[in-house]
């Protein structure tokens, strides 16, 4: 069977089961849901593996298929066809998407057992995976952006799943209108391309855009800022990242497939996807590559406070996505797929492990109220442990490689590489701090005062063997790209990205910038553990020190406060004047006007219908006299 | 150019000549008009309805013999056709204002005055 073919069907099976479940009569049974909402997205990941060994069976220049099922549109010489690519690069997102969201849809069968709506669960699950493949395997800007959409459709409403929770709400408010600014750069960025190009098909545009936009030249610039607005909205970039950490107000498995592992991360596959468009615009790269950097170090630092244990890793996923969009500025792209993967493993990892003890203590998610539960839970305690490690950057686990890669090779990237690749490396010192201060308050010291009431439970095989997958996942799968010795994953990607640079850093290099980041690492480790390791004591009195610092941090930079300010109340205010002082007079007043003229018409011509019927008749004939008269004497 | 300078013209076609089936169409309109203008029965009113549309049939049918072409024998069939949907139209409505047991007096029957 053709692979395109095969594309379809990991797109259409997700969409088909959203379908059946929404549409289903009634409640469907409950292994009914799980069935449907579990099957399509695995035989998904089959089907995608199927693709997947294909290609890798051709040789380099052959892996790239397209498929165009009919014309969608046909407007003055603009042809946009529903159409699909396969090549390395959508294949690889086809992967994670359809196999980290099997494992994690399959997790979500014993999470939400209790959820009285089952059905909608699964369904917008399915939803959501129908929309991200759309995103990562079409073919041209248009069903890029339809994707696009749609998966910041399946989040709003998915962090609003909890609809009786007005913080829900709010946050699946906020995070949609966010979404929707980025969603206006993408469409503007489409249009210029389509007003450059005259198509929007990748191939062509990525073929035409060397021979027809200077390096640097305005418009180039223009379109890549234009789509990095999208990005950074969907990839919670600053300053547009503010929704993401309120986006954990949805389920966790929610929060562990669409705001850790897929959607936004949506952001770096577009600026990867096109990268031939990137290396145009220097000055764009660079203003990006300054953006992760500043990110990931502010979203590091706000992490460090955090209280909510789902917010933690919310910041730090923000903070590793900083790290993508860094490499990616840089042009370092098949280092930042290499992070993506290796982030969508270890970071689904955590927040699975963050829904088991969220599941054990009955829906607490305060770190206050946790605390010595190493014995209770001790699968999620080594579960943890191994996400934190990773995510920390200590070898041998899978965080370790790609975010060296990352760092090493920015180091040779000019001196713009060298500020950002410094700015890594104090970033893995605080990534580690943070997420060994949640590990120790969550699973170290004493138990929290009073003991578990009721006592935590382990989750049952369905939470737990996906966990333990991702577990081995994240501990092994660094191991693809190993510097100084193999380099599977930007081998694979290489057909994908004909602007990749070959900047390799030397050996010396990325000794240095190793052992630099690990000893960070394990500093941050060290300190976090004399900080949490033990009772709270010591930790209240240097919060009480460093209260200044924490304030900030805690208000979180006062992003949220100043667009509070500056957008949202001079908004309001405008809403209500204009309620106050337009609304009377210039909306009702023309309609007023209007209605008061037409009741002065009709007044006056009311009179005419006396309703006697011969009246009517003689005035029809007197009215036919006079013409004709007029007709006879104007001869 | 007035009718009467037509009639002139055309004088040495044999037969009724045009003139007299004008006058007998505009003598049949007169009546009908009268008809409307002074009736109160609607049955009446259909009548006198009726009368018009043959006065306007006649002239057609004078006019096409008179030019030699069938358009407005044609036109008088459809005016026909017409006018028999009227009168269905018209019954129907006189049979449900009596099955209301209203007075069947068309200046009584105003009540969709404005």
């Amino acid at each position: 069977m053709v692979i395109t073919t095969l594309a379809w069907i990991v797109i259409g099976l997700p969409l088909g089961g959203a379908l059946l479940l929404s549409l289903w009569p009634g409640e469907p049974d409950r292994a009914l849901s799980r069935a449907v909402g579990v099957g399509t997205v695995a035989t998904g990941f089959v089907l995608s593996a199927i693709v997947f060994f294909d290609l890798l069976s051709r040789t380099p220049s052959h892996r790239h298929a397209v498929q165009t099922l009919w014309q969608w549109i046909n407007v003055d010489g603009l042809r946009i066809n529903l159409a699909i690519l396969v090549d390395p690069l959508s294949t690889m997102m086809m992967l994670i998407i359809t196999g980290v969201g099997a494992l994690i849809v399959w997790y979500s069968i014993e999470y939400m057992a209790e959820d009285r709506d089952y059905r909608r669960f699964f369904a917008e699950m399915n939803f959501f995976i129908f929309a991200m493949l759309l995103l990562v395997l079409a073919a041209n800007f248009f069903f890029l952006i339809v994707g696009w959409a749609l998966v910041g459709l399946a989040s709003y409403l998915l962090i609003g799943y909890y609809y009786d929770k007005p913080s829900a709400v709010a946050a699946a408010k906020k995070a949609f209108v966010i979404n929707v600014i980025g969603d206006v750069g993408l469409v503007l960025g489409a249009l210029l391309i389509a007003k450059t190009f005259g198509t929007l098909d990748y191939a062509s545009v990525f073929s035409q855009a060397p021979l027809r936009l200077g390096s640097g030249s305005f418009t180039a610039e223009m379109i890549c800022l234009l789509l990095f607005v999208g990005c950074a909205a969907k990839s919670a970039q600053i300053p547009l990242h503010t929704w993401l950490p309120d986006a954990m107000e949805g389920p966790t498995p929610v929060s562990a497939l669409i705001h850790a592992a897929t959607m936004v991360t949506a952001g770096v596959y577009l600026i990867v996807r096109c990268n031939v468009l990137y290396h145009l615009a220097p000055y764009v790269s660079d203003y990006i590559a300054v953006t992760g950097a500043v990110t990931l170090l502010i979203a590091a630092s706000i992490a460090i406070v955090q209280e909510d244990i789902k917010r933690v890793l919310a910041w730090s996923t923000v903070s590793q996505i900083g790290y993508m969009i860094m490499a990616a500025g840089l042009g370092l792209y098949s280092e930042a797929m290499f992070h993506l993967l290796m982030h969508a493993f270890f970071k689904a990892l955590l927040f699975l492990t963050a829904g088991i003890v969220i599941h054990a203590l009955a829906g607490e998610q305060s770190l206050n109220r946790m605390g010595g539960l190493h014995r209770l839970l001790t699968f999620a305690s080594f579960a943890m442990l191994i996400g934190c490690l990773a995510i920390s950057g200590i070898p041998p686990f899978s965080g370790f490689f790609s975010k060296d890669e990352i760092l090493s090779t920015a180091m040779a990237a000019g001196p713009l590489g060298v500020v950002c690749g410094t700015a890594g490396v104090i970033g893995a010192g605080m990534t580690a701090f943070y997420m060994f201060r949640m590990y120790f308050r969550a699973f170290g010291g004493p138990e929290r005062d009073g003991g578990y009431h009721p006592h935590p439970h382990m989750c049952g095989p369905a939470m737990a063997i996906p966990v333990g997958v991702l577990a081995v996942l994240a501990t092994v799968g660094g191991f693809i790209q190993v510097p100084g010795g193999w380099h599977l994953v930007t081998t694979w990607l290489a057909p994908s990205l004909p602007a990749q640079p070959s900047i390799d850093a030397s050996a010396t290099v990325q000794w240095i910038t190793s052992l630099v980041s690990i000893a960070l690492a394990a500093t941050g480790i060290a300190v976090a553990w004399w900080l949490f390791g033990a009772g709270p004591e010591r930790r209240l009195a240097y919060a009480d020190k460093l209260r200044g610092v924490r304030g900030v941090l805690l208000a979180q930079w006062g992003f949220d406060e100043v667009y509070e300010s500056v957008v949202i109340e001079p908004g309001r205010e405008l809403g209500d004047a204009a309620i106050r002082t337009a609304e009377p007079d210039l909306t009702q007043g023309i309609v007023a006007v209007a209605t008061g003229t037409a009741m002065v018409t009709a007044r006056g011509l009311h009179r005419m219908q006396s309703g006697l019927v011969r009246t009517y008749a003689f005035a029809m004939i007197a009215g036919a006299a006079v013409v004709g008269l007029i007709v006879v004497l104007a001869r | 150019m007035t009718l009467t300078g037509i009639v002139d013209v055309h004088h040495q076609v044999t037969g009724v000549p045009l003139s007299w089936y004008l006058a007998l169409s505009g003598v049949l309109f007169l009546i009908g008009l009268l008809g409307v203008l002074t009736r109160r029965n609607p049955l009446l009113l259909l009548l006198a309805v009726e009368l018009m549309l043959n006065s306007a049939n006649i002239a057609l049918v004078g006019f096409s013999r008179y030019w030699n072409v069938s358009d407005g024998q044609i036109f008088a069939l459809v005016v026909m056709v017409v006018a028999a949907a009227e009168v269905v139209i018209g019954l129907g409505l006189i049979v449900a204002v009596y099955r209301q047991r209203l007075a069947l007096d068309v200046d009584a029957l105003s009540r969709l005055k404005g």
